[in-house]
């Protein structure tokens, strides 16, 4: 099986880079860590208009799935690095599988958000922020956030491999990241938002993945709210990688 | 069996540039085969696709007898490539560089190990192999690109102007270690505009200009085609200028059998012949009769240099070619 192995090496490489590169690493979860620390001080009041919850405890979920948002979205900034150093370029010369280069990328991204998730999660617990689901609860999460993470990274891969500018991936993905955060459960209950917000945010694909995740933190298990959220997911991992898949052939070939 | 077999290759680019038009030529197995050819004369284009990387658009092409288009994964395994650009993952170390090679030319095990080892030390880097690439030097990381390139031992290398943008020491390197490579049996392709190396070490070459094949042959073939060498005669008083002298020399030169063309030059007169060593005696009998004191006479065989200005009407300047590269001036040379 050449495409394990080669997927295999192509994500080692990827998980190299990354550990050799933590001022990266470190910035990338420097948000998400403000957000968990002081956004959820600054709010706290916000939980007295939920029916007098803790806010941090309502947040984390949108914390979580902020983080892999904006994490999955740099994913194709490293591919415009390999076409543009001529890396992607050397990789093809070799008869390494060529799906193998994606899956081998896209496993590092579910891993890298699957990693800073976890962190994420210590920090909250350390917050007093504990899924009343336990430890298959954390399991449920760190799954559904890294699935999350896969399928949005696919986004900004086929915009990498289209534009093959950083710079457009990077403002593409500044752009969206927060009007698609406020446009969610993420941050905010749907009941305290204005009523066009709150159509907005019941099709939003963060909100799937943020309502099921706040279930298995606050509620217990709820096999309706993560079934739909793992259906939203996946629809959107058929799209963004059918268009990674479309847009790579073009480079490839 | 050709390790390259080209016939009637065409590359039309989307946009309707034809960047190779019709090229038929063979390299045969262990040679070192030159590819040269002014900037944009369809070099690059030509190793993309006889690499994979490219597809054609009409024609014939085969590496080491096997359809480049058809058996592209047959071909991958057999050839290395090397690009224009130095390419190595400067997070990963020198031999975490070549380890990812091998794996991916499915090499595994003690016995990639090894090859990486030995690898490691023919190109010097045995001290360095564990550093981070991004802190090697230029040189180094050449040499580490060569050397990923070799993991697999291909039988056949393509390089495209391995050698640009390096220092001369370095340079020497890398031509020595390809010198080497091409002794152990392993077919040599490349484009250089290096002409004093190809000069030296290939056997063959062809000279590209406009997408078209303007010349091919061996160096003293292609060479001895300029048909004549040039004799450069100074003269005692210095230059003898416009006057009497000059006059009186280029008599004496006319009178002289087997010279073709008599140029002024700033250094003196410029004669070219055929036989431009045989010549030598005569001229200087000839002017040791007319008087006429020589200070110096040098005979120089034509170079690649002139038998590339001959049919491209260009000159190649490494060194201009290097500066303009890498302040930018003209943008990306190659397509």
């Amino acid at each position: 099986m050449t495409l394990a192995s080669d997927s295999y090496y192509m994500f080692l490489r990827w998980m190299k880079k990354l550990v050799r590169n933590p001022i990266l690493l470190f910035f990338s979860l420097f948000q998400p860590i403000i957000f968990l620390v002081l956004f959820t001080q600054l709010f706290s009041s916000f939980g007295l208009l939920l029916g007098g919850i803790n806010y941090t405890i309502f947040a984390t979920a949108g914390i979580v799935l902020q983080n892999a948002f904006s994490s999955a979205f740099q994913s194709g900034t490293a591919v415009v690095d390999d076409i543009k150093s001529g890396f992607l370029t050397k990789m093809l010369a070799t008869p390494a599988s060529r799906a193998s280069i994606l899956l081998g990328r896209l496993l590092s991204d579910a891993f890298r958000v699957f990693a800073q998730s976890l962190i994420i999660l210590v920090l909250a617990y350390g917050l007093g922020v504990f899924p009343v689901t336990g430890f298959i609860g954390y399991v449920l999460i760190l799954f559904t956030v890294a699935f999350f993470g896969l399928a949005w990274s696919g986004i900004s891969l086929a915009l990498g491999l289209r534009t093959k500018s950083a710079e457009t991936v990077f403002g593409i993905a500044g752009t969206l990241t927060f009007p698609l955060l406020f446009m969610s459960t993420a941050l905010m209950d749907k009941r305290l938002m204005p009523e066009w917000m709150k159509n907005v945010s019941a099709y939003n694909p963060i909100s799937f993945a943020v309502n099921a995740i706040r279930d298995l933190i606050i509620n217990g298990y709820n096999w309706n709210s993560f079934l739909l959220s793992f259906g939203v997911i996946s629809l959107i991992a058929i799209l963004t990688m059918g268009a990674t898949i479309y847009e790579f052939r073009k480079v490839v070939s | 069996m050709p390790a390259v077999q080209v016939e009637n290759l065409v590359k039309t680019y989307g946009d309707g540039t034809q960047a190779v038009k019709r090229i038929s030529f063979n390299v045969d197995d262990g040679e070192f085969f030159g590819f040269l050819g002014p900037n944009g004369a369809g070099k690059s284009t030509t190793i993309k696709i006889l690499t994979t990387l490219l597809r054609k658009t009409s024609g014939v092409a085969s590496v080491a007898g096997l359809d480049i288009e058809h058996d592209a994964q047959k071909v991958r395994k057999l050839i290395g490539v090397q690009m224009q650009d130095t390419v190595i993952d400067e997070d990963l170390t020198g031999r975490e560089n070549l380890e990812l090679q091998g794996h991916l030319q499915q090499m595994h095990g003690g016995e990639l190990k090894e090859r990486v080892n030995e690898l490691l030390k023919v190109v010097d880097l045995g001290d360095a192999a564990d550093k981070r690439s991004a802190y090697y030097s230029g040189g180094m990381k050449k040499r580490l690109d060569l050397a990923s390139t070799l993991v697999h031992r291909p039988k056949i290398l393509f390089l495209d102007e391995p050698t640009t943008g390096l220092d001369p020491q370095s340079r020497a390197q890398v031509w020595s270690y390809l010198k080497g490579l091409n002794q152990t049996g392993m077919t040599i392709f490349i484009t250089t505009q290096y002409l004093e190396e190809v000069d030296r070490l290939c056997r063959r070459l062809a000279i590209l200009d406009h997408g078209e094949i303007v010349a091919q042959g061996s160096p003293a073939e292609l060479k001895s085609e300029i048909g004549a060498d040039r004799v450069t005669l100074a003269f005692e008083n210095g230059n003898p200028g416009t006057g009497s002298l000059k006059d009186k020399a280029k008599q004496v030169l006319g009178g002289l059998g087997g010279i073709t063309e008599i140029v002024d030059s700033d250094e003196g007169i410029v004669v070219y012949a055929k036989n431009g060593g045989f010549l030598v005696p005569d001229i200087v009998r000839a002017f040791d009769n007319a008087e006429i004191k020589l200070s110096s006479i040098g005979v120089s065989s034509p170079t690649l240099d002139d038998v590339f200005l001959k049919h491209t009407g260009r000159r190649i300047r490494p060194e201009e070619i290097d500066k303009s590269r890498a302040s930018g001036m003209f943008g990306r040379r190659r397509r």
